[in-house]
């Protein structure tokens, strides 16, 4: 047969938001080529984990991935800016500068890892979640233990708000929370909710330090082995998905934080003025390189 | 094939010590953690990381040192059976698979993986270092595996039924 | 098509006597050939290779393997015989119960069934043929006592299964195994105490209650090591991998500090020793992670699933079906690439007939403890008759009530999940 098949792996289970944008980008492109282009999804890490299927999209064995900006940065060392707190102002901001032409920009630098970026899917705002502490001010997580990603980054932003980051894998973090081996944690509200880590932890403090959108990459060989119809294709089938998944992260947004106020885990909306700056000292730090100079274009986005 | 045994023991007394070593830091490296953690109260971002990195590196130059004590786990029903010229055919048969999975995905395949990850400039998530390094160790293996195998056996041992290895 | 690829190779190198690590690795890249290029195919599989073993939970291994072997060597076996002695040894028949529960202490700390056949054996079968005991039967009841240990936390075999399951928690396995390891221990001593009776076998000498506290205090260090690894893990202090830290550093302390039986040159022999124990069960983990990757890329465990609920849609007999054939797999294949495998096989089907992971994980590993008393690979079993100075022949007759008595076990645990469930769900690690 002639038909063209991409295989497409990643790490989530198939309730996620960035899941269903991908069952309706395979639908999108199968309309759009008459069925001569198919996608074959392979959800819940069953072919590896994202740092995995990154290095299987470069090999060429897959086609299609989907990795958090945040474990990209080990190949894409730009991508470093997504992890770093309040470049974004808001929800409106953060949608602005994807789009813009910087965004663009990011998302074709992971050329240098031979790879081609297809999409931003919307991953929300991350915040803390505790156990047993109400967080208003960053002197609220001094010392406690908050589970961050095994990023450089990511320590670093837990460590300049004064608490003791300890990278821990998120399958073992729900006993982790229960048992106190950690105080707390830091995610977006879907993840906070679909996790059941709310049923352990009280307190969910929406200070949205951060920002780290899902990105859809494909194997800079594969795109190239496809001709111009094709490309266009697969690409507007991406364009439709990441729009429609934008709405479903909405409306998962809203369910999460209803369902989980309703199982009495206290929702709050700190000043995040604070929380600013008490890592101002670690942007700053990035002053002069390459990702002090992307968090200035990206914060320059009207 | 016999010209390779002295080669063959010079690499493994080496490899003895090297893999000691890698495991008594794996040991440390996870009591580190709990340590750092509970008497400390600061805990460790890097033992993850490194303790896992051993893990791979122990397991597969450990797969190499395996290899040249036929340690291996398998069905040894047919060779229990044949004797003779058809016990030799057999001997050989099983090294010539075994070196071509060597040297094919281990060499040629790692190797390739090395390649890829060196040039790209992929770098781990924690401590920063190449992943080409930790990746480096499977052509190394494959070519452990592939001298170990076209030499003769040494100290033979028998095996741990569930685990494998010696009993 | 691949599936046929996949297992025409493996079973023909296999059956050759090819290292079962080596003919998983050779059959995923003949199946992987049929689909991609020489290059993707060998730079994929080695890839999987060392991500699949890439994990925090692995790690676990090495730890519980090196504390096995400082337990086994160090002091710790003898002193945990001389304490069920005291406790039970005066019964009729009690050097066989005494043999039985030994085994289950020493499998609950060491976490290896070899270890458990070889430490306690070394005692306990010289000991029962000189009171007078069969020596066939001795060999079959440490061999079929010693797989408790694999049940009864800490377990590598577990370890893996998580692993191979996709993230089932190593904790509420560990948990999980206690009621069936000992449902199993119960069994084989019921089978003891039958054939004690038949047979007149001697009642031990009746201790007094001193030498009963006596070894008690001895064996306190050695029994201690229970509460603090499981203990441990439960309360939250540390993950089950940092428990096999903690194993180690105790029994390094104690064997060789406390004990004195060890010393360096004892010490670098035995890590020495460990390292080769782990090294052939990850090689064995990097070749079937690549092999799960191919069976998951060509979509076969749902195919498998597909044509077993074809068979029959019946969950008690597509359950029993599994049974049979792991049981028969356990005839012919070691425990460790059993479940490494057929989990990725058959745990879709299991949980498509509504059983947990977890369940089916126990049930898959008390399986495969009959498979690993069974001629013609049975490593246990072997072990066993050495120690006996007994033949493969001459102990299937006492060994069949055993497996009788074992698959029994085997049924409740099939098809009463509460005997798996119950425990960690009291401990809050499972919903
Ligand atoms: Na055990
Ligand atoms: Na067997």
């Amino acid at each position: 047969d002639d038909v063209v098949v991409l295989k497409l792996a990643h790490a989530l289970d198939t309730q996620h938001t960035v899941h269903l944008g991908m069952v309706h980008m395979a639908e999108q492109l199968h309309a759009y080529s008459g069925g001569t282009m198919r996608v074959d999804i392979y959800p819940s890490a069953q072919l590896g984990a994202e740092r995995d299927l990154v290095e299987l999209v470069q090999i060429g064995s897959l086609a299609m991935t989907k990795v958090s900006a945040a474990p990209l940065e080990a190949f894409v060392p730009s991508m470093k800016v997504f992890s770093i707190p309040y470049v974004f102002r808001d929800r409106g901001h953060y949608f602005r500068a994807l789009d813009s032409a910087i965004g663009q920009e990011l998302l074709d630098s992971v050329a240098i890892a031979r790879l081609k970026g297809m999409g931003y899917y919307d991953s929300g705002s991350r915040s803390f979640y505790m156990v047993d502490t109400p967080v208003e001010t960053p002197a609220d997580i001094a010392g406690e233990k908050i589970r961050v990603m095994k990023s450089q980054t990511a320590v670093e932003m837990v460590a300049a708000m004064g608490g003791s980051a300890t990278p821990i894998s998120w399958g073992e973090l729900y006993s982790a929370l229960q048992q106190g081996v950690v105080d707390g944690a830091e995610n977006n509200p879907p993840s906070f909710y679909l996790s059941g880590h709310y049923e352990v932890c009280k307190y969910y403090a929406l200070n949205e330090h951060s920002a780290v959108p899902d990105i859809l990459l494909m194997s800079e060989y594969v795109w190239e082995s496809l001709d111009a119809q094709q490309q266009q294709w697969v690409q507007r089938a991406v364009d439709d998905s990441v729009a429609y998944q934008r709405e479903l992260w909405n409306t998962a947004t809203e369910e999460a934080l209803a369902a989980v106020k309703a199982a009495g885990v206290t929702v709050t909306y700190p000043d995040k003025a604070p929380f600013m700056a008490a890592v101002q000292g670690m942007k700053a730090s990035y002053d002069g390189t390459e990702v002090g100079r992307l968090i200035a274009a990206l914060e320059g986005v009207e | 094939m016999k010209l390779l045994t002295p080669l063959a023991d010079g690499l493994e007394a080496v490899l003895k010590h090297v893999l000691v070593a890698l495991m008594v830091a794996l040991v440390g490296a996870v009591s580190w953690q709990v340590i750092s953690r509970y008497v400390f109260s600061a805990p460790s971002s890097w033992t993850e990381e490194v303790a896992r990195f051993l893990l791979i590196w122990v397991s597969l130059l450990g797969a190499a040192y395996s290899t040249r004590h036929r340690a291996h786990l398998g069905l040894d029903l047919l060779a229990q059976k044949v004797t003779g010229k058809a016990e030799a055919w057999l001997h050989g048969f099983t090294a010539f698979v075994i070196v071509l999975f060597a040297l094919g995905v281990l060499v040629v395949g790692g190797g390739k993986l090395v390649a890829l990850t060196w040039e790209l400039k992929q770098t781990s998530a924690v401590l920063g270092i190449p992943v080409a390094i930790v990746y480096s160790v499977i052509p190394l293996t494959g070519a452990l595996i592939t001298l170990f195998a076209l030499s003769p056996a040494s100290g033979a041992t028998t095996t741990d039924p569930v685990l494998g290895g010696e009993s | 098509m691949s599936i046929a690829v996949l297992l025409v190779t493996f079973a023909l190198l296999f059956t050759m006597g090819v290292p079962i690590a080596f003919s998983l690795g050779l059959a995923t890249l003949a199946t992987m050939l049929m689909t991609m290029g020489f290059d993707p195919a060998v730079t994929t599989i080695a890839q999987r290779m060392a991500g699949g073993i890439d994990s925090f939970s692995l790690l676990a291994i090495p730890l519980f393997v090196l504390s096995g072997q400082l337990m086994a060597q160090g002091g710790i076996a003898r002193r945990v015989v001389a304490f069920s002695k005291a406790l039970i040894g005066a019964v009729p028949g009690g050097l066989a119960f005494v043999n039985v529960i030994s085994c289950m202490i020493f499998g609950a700390i060491s976490g290896s069934a070899v270890a458990a056949t070889s430490a306690i054996g070394g005692f306990m079968i010289p000991e029962m043929n000189k009171a007078g005991y069969d020596k066939n039967f001795n060999a079959a009841v440490t061999a079929t006592a010693s797989t408790t240990g694999l049940l009864i936390p800490p377990s590598n075999i577990l370890i893996i299964y998580a692993v191979a399951s996709g993230g089932v928690s190593i904790a509420a396995l560990f948990v999980a195994g206690y009621l069936p390891g000992l449902l199993v221990g119960l069994a084989l001593m019921l089978v003891c105490g039958i054939y004690a009776k038949r047979n007149n076998f001697p009642a031990g000498e009746r201790v007094s209650l001193g030498v009963v506290a006596r070894t008690a205090v001895a064996a306190f260090p050695s029994l201690f090591l229970i509460v603090l690894v499981i203990g441990g893990i439960i309360a939250g202090i540390f993950t089950a991998t940092e428990a096999g830290a903690i194993a180690v550093l105790y029994a390094w302390v104690l064997s060789m500090f406390i004990y004195r039986e060890i010393d360096l040159a004892d010490l670098h022999a035995l890590v020495l020793k460990s390292v080769e124990t782990t090294a052939i069960v990850m090689f064995l983990i990097a070749t079937s992670m690549a092999m799960s990757w191919i069976l998951a890329y060509e979509n076969i465990p749902a195919l498998v699933a597909n044509a077993m609920v074809t068979i029959s849609d019946n969950p008690i007999i597509i359950l029993l079906l599994i049974n049979v054939v792991l049981l028969l797999v356990g005839i012919f294949m070691d425990m460790t690439p059993a479940v490494l495998i057929f989990t990725p096989i058959f745990l879709p089907v299991a949980v498509e007939l509504g059983m947990s992971p977890l369940h089916f994980g126990i049930m898959m590993v008390l399986n495969l403890c009959i498979g690993l008393c069974t001629p013609p690979v049975g490593g246990i079993l072997f072990v066993g008759c050495a120690i006996a100075k007994t033949s493969i022949g001459q102990i299937v007759r006492p060994m069949i009530p055993m497996f009788l008595a074992m698959f029994l076990a085997l049924m409740m645990v099939a098809y009463v999940p509460a005997i798996s469930e119950a425990l960690p769900r009291f401990f809050g690690l499972i919903d």
